[in-house]
């Protein structure tokens, strides 16, 4: 009995420390694990930079369209200074319309370029010359590219990652006084804090405090979810910990500045700081001042209650209590904690310089064009083909249309949205991307994702269908009547021209002006559906339209973009052009990851698309586009079709000029009726735009074969524009037999070749 | 193997020796405009649908004004530069600097003969075919360009084993006008 007691106490202890060792162990296996998690991962993420991406850069050469005001508001865009270009690169100083610049060291897509001073003459209307320091001319320069974002190409996200040299000590300091006063004395845990947390939760009764570090947050943020279990709090504990351990304690504040999420966008989590000041202020951080430093720092606390945009009272009160804060650790003085106080809050209007939509398309051709392992190496550059102020020219008119138009519309329970693309149509360079009237926010991109009915826009590739038969040219008479159809289903279809009247015969080049259904249907039906869906496919549309003929009435639904890609080929000569927004990718070595070319490819015959868009022309010069002129400056010419789908559900614009491509589309959300049409609705915006990005002409090199040929608008019999008031300059194949107009003869060869030399002329200059 | 490696050298060749071609035509001052070659048969025009009235007789042909593609200062430093990319084996720079060149001069057909000849160095006859056709369009007018992009075509033709189409590309009038 004696010896049984220390026998089964040495038993149960033996038991008890094997399980004690167990569980040491076991704890010891799980914190070995969390150790990998943790090293592994925050090194994965701590080192990945996003990809910068960079808009086109800024050409200059003698002739370049950019007039002195702009060459200096391009400079600002890109942070060039004024002062005195011996001093340092990004500086300039201007004197009228002479620039000397010193411009900075530049990573092109191409090329790696030393800083260099060059002088640049400005005149009236466009740059006159260039000049290297030493007196040399210089044949062209182009200018910084804009930086415009940065992206991780697999996942999506967009950050703007701060080093440890780019946090404002403010900011540093700051974080640490308002959320971990301690940071820099605990591991990871702080059981003081801790402590501090459940007096403060205990006095009031509720959890009022988490006692959590910057670190625990940190990892919270990475790696965990965020229920509040034991297990959790364990787990993040132990992670903290050994997270310290590897890692300095800059590393970890600097990681935790750059994860924090601090708003919501739409869909978009503004997570870091960096991105926080973008989105709010607009501003890189370092020129942040007191009061928004600390209405960011107060945003951590609570980010959609303290929302700046939705609840400004508390925001403010929030920034306040910061303020304060920042002031009784003597960070910044009372004064001017008090005065910052009394600031309103700062908040960069919605919109700006940020570009998600473009940056949509962005991620989309990296997606379609790359390798996904190519695109997840750390530090690549992105060269886009975004053209910045042809962007913000594209943002603004369209706000302001729109606007205009709801004003004006009796629709008070909705907005009206809209849509535009601007391509370069001869490299399929996408330089603009508008999807939506709120620019600034990331959210439904109309311009790549609304796919609705294009109405008339689909009438040039009918017509163009025609005139590749051979048989017909712009002059052909075509029947304007009345026609009914008895459908594959059984049922009837009998179009109607929009304005209900019948137009009887006219010639091809004005039913397409005028937009004419009756005459483009049995156009249509005689060349054939499946031709028209044919061209249709070539032009540049992915999937063959179902052959039904209302099919030529533009029931077929494209996106704003297909519609871009089917154009393109029309202002290209026949010539497909695959859209793109990524011209090339460098990796951190600056090698290209491979590089993506123009790729052009031969379409529909050039002699047909030739005189196609002379009658596209006509649609802007007589038709129903006629109200572009007013907007652009005299003597534009420019090819378009207006496009407006049953009951004005939609309003579309599809246009060219010598030097770009622009689609708008306008409509409603929930696809209502907006009683606008193409002109009314669509055709505005599109021809502010194109104003405002200074296109040259539309003047095509002529084809061989091919001849200018007047014919009476109304009655397509050849005639003089002396003898016609109606008269209009069409192309036809050379020496088709046109019926003159009794007493009028045929175009005198001399004034035709006089109009063809002047032609050439300008296309030549 | 074999047939490839030999069409590969050709396609070099032809590259070498047409860009010695095009580089004398491109950079050295072009001489004189030629006087368009008249046209000896008046083509046929495609059948258009016979109006109900009786037919006045056709307009009087008016010969294709005559016209020469040059490069301006900008692009002419940017193709150089682009020929020194390709001197030095670097292509996707060379390809990067003439997609500039053509964002200034989008029309101008020796800036696209340009580009096919680079797509042809780089092997894509396909590519090299698209910009051939593209600058035999837009070359209209110019027999001196008008030869260079048909050349450019027939080894972009060749170059995919389509020798018969690049024979009937050869055998167009403008062929015979030489730089």
């Amino acid at each position: 009995m004696a010896r049984s007691k220390p026998h089964r106490l040495r038993k149960l202890l033996v038991v008890v420390g094997v399980a004690l060792a167990a569980l040491v162990a076991l704890a010891a296996a799980w914190t070995v694990y969390l150790d990998r998690v943790v090293t592994r991962d925050f090194q994965g993420r701590l080192w990945s930079v996003p990809a910068r991406v960079y808009a086109e850069p800024l050409d200059l050469y003698a002739g370049a369209r950019v007039t002195a005001d702009e060459l200096e508001e391009e400079l600002r865009r890109l942070h060039y200074r004024s002062g005195d270009p011996a001093a340092g690169a990004g500086v300039y100083r201007r004197h009228g319309g002479d620039f000397d610049l010193h411009a900075r060291r530049v990573r092109f897509v191409d090329e790696l370029r030393e800083p260099e001073i060059v002088s640049i003459h400005a005149g009236g209307d466009s740059i006159i010359g260039l000049r290297q320091a030493d007196g040399t001319e210089l044949p062209v320069f182009r200018l910084d590219p804009l930086l415009v974002g940065n992206v991780f190409p697999v996942h999506g996200e967009d950050r703007i990652v701060l080093s440890p040299d780019d946090v404002p000590p403010l900011l540093r300091l700051g974080v640490k006084a308002v959320e971990d006063r301690r940071f820099d004395e605990h591991h990871g845990v702080d059981p003081y804090g801790i402590l501090r947390a459940l007096w403060a939760d205990l006095r009031a009764g509720r959890v009022i405090q988490g006692g959590s570090t910057l670190t625990q947050q940190l990892v919270k943020n990475y790696f965990l979810s965020d229920e509040q279990t034991i297990g959790r709090k364990a787990t993040e504990a132990v992670m903290a910990l050994r997270l310290e351990a590897h890692f300095s304690k800059d590393d970890i504040l600097v990681a935790y500045l750059n994860e924090v999420y601090l708003g919501q966008d739409g869909p978009r989590a503004i997570h870091g700081f960096g991105l926080g000041s973008e989105y709010f202020f607009a501003k890189p951080l370092a020129e942040l001042d007191v009061g928004e430093v600390a209405l960011l720092i107060g945003l951590v606390k609570g980010p959609s209650y303290y929302d700046p945009r939705k609840h400004a009272d508390r925001a403010r009160a929030r920034r306040n209590v910061v303020l304060q804060e920042l002031a009784d650790a003597r960070l910044i003085d009372a004064a001017a904690a008090k005065r910052a106080a009394a600031e309103p809050l700062g908040l960069r209007p919605p919109g700006g310089s940020y570009v998600p939509a473009y940056l949509d398309l962005v991620r989309r051709h990296l997606k379609r064009d790359y390798a996904e392992a190519d695109l997840a190496a750390a530090g690549l550059t992105v060269y886009t083909t975004l053209n910045p102020r042809a962007q913000a020219a594209a943002e603004q008119a369209l706000a302001r249309h729109l606007s205009r138009l709801d004003a004006a519309s009796r629709v008070r329970d909705a907005h009206l949205e809209g849509a535009i693309i601007v391509a370069d149509p001869n490299s399929g360079d996408v330089v603009a991307v508008v999807g939506g009237r709120a620019v600034g926010a990331e959210g439904f991109n109309r311009a790549l994702d609304a796919r609705r009915p294009i109405g008339s826009l689909v009438k040039p590739a009918v017509y163009l269908a025609a005139l590749e038969t051979g048989r017909y040219n712009a002059a052909t008479m075509l029947d304007d009547a009345p026609i009914t159809l008895k459908l594959s289903d059984g049922s009837t279809w009998s179009p109607q021209n929009y304005t209900h009247e019948i137009y009887g015969r006219v010639p091809m080049a004005r039913a397409l002006a005028e937009s004419m259904n009756l005459a483009t249907v049995r156009l249509g039906l005689d060349v054939g559906l499946p031709r028209v869906a044919d061209t249709l496919v070539s032009l540049g549309l992915e999937t063959r339209p179902t052959l039904n003929p209302s099919l030529l009435l533009g029931t077929v639904e494209m996106t704003p973009l297909e519609v871009v890609q089917v154009y393109t080929t029309l202002a290209n000569g026949g010539f497909r052009a695959r859209l793109r927004a990524v011209q090339a990718v460098l990796d951190e070595q600056g090698r290209p990851l491979k590089s993506f070319k123009v790729q052009v490819e031969a379409a529909a015959a050039p002699a047909a698309v030739y005189q196609l868009d002379r009658m596209l022309t006509l649609v802007t010069a007589r038709g129903t586009g006629r109200g572009a002129s007013a907007r652009l400056p005299p003597g534009t010419i420019v090819a378009g079709k207006t496009g407006t789908s049953s009951d004005t559900r939609d309003s579309w614009f599809a246009g060219f000029t010598g030097t770009y491509l622009a689609v708008v589309w306008v409509g409603y959300d929930d696809n209502r009726a907006t009683g606008l049409t193409g002109a009314a609705g669509a055709l505005p915006v599109w021809a502010d735009v194109i104003a405002s990005v200074k296109s040259a002409s539309y003047q095509p090199v002529p084809p061989e074969l091919i001849e200018d040929r007047w014919i009476g608008f109304g009655d397509g019999l050849e005639t003089t524009a002396a003898c016609s008031a109606d008269a209009v300059a069409v192309a036809v194949p050379t020496g088709t037999p046109l019926p003159g107009k009794p007493g009028c003869a045929s175009s005198p060869p001399n004034s035709l070749t006089d109009k063809i030399k002047s032609w050439f002329k300008s296309t030549i200059h | 193997m074999v047939q490839v490696d030999h069409s590969l050298k050709r396609l070099a060749a032809g590259f070498t020796a047409a860009a010695l071609l095009s580089a004398c035509s491109l950079l050295a001052p072009h001489p004189p405009s030629q006087p368009p070659t008249p046209q000896t048969s008046s083509p046929q025009p495609p059948g258009s649908p016979a109006p109900s009235q009786s037919l006045p007789p056709p307009a009087p042909q008016v010969p294709p004004p005559p016209r020469e593609n040059h490069l301006s200062a900008a692009t002419r430093s940017l193709v150089t530069q682009a020929r020194t990319q390709v001197a030095h084996g670097d292509l996707p720079a060379a390809s990067s600097t003439l997609d500039r060149a053509l964002r200034i001069e989008p029309n101008n057909p020796l800036l696209w003969i340009e580009l096919g000849r680079l797509r042809l160095a780089e092997s894509d006859a396909h590519q090299a075919e698209g910009c051939g056709r593209r600058a035999l369009a837009l070359a209209s007018g110019d027999r001196i360009a008008q030869a260079q992009a048909g050349r450019l075509l027939a080894d972009a033709l060749r170059g995919q084993g389509r020798n018969q189409e690049a024979r009937q590309v050869e055998s167009q009038p403008f062929m015979n006008s030489s730089p």
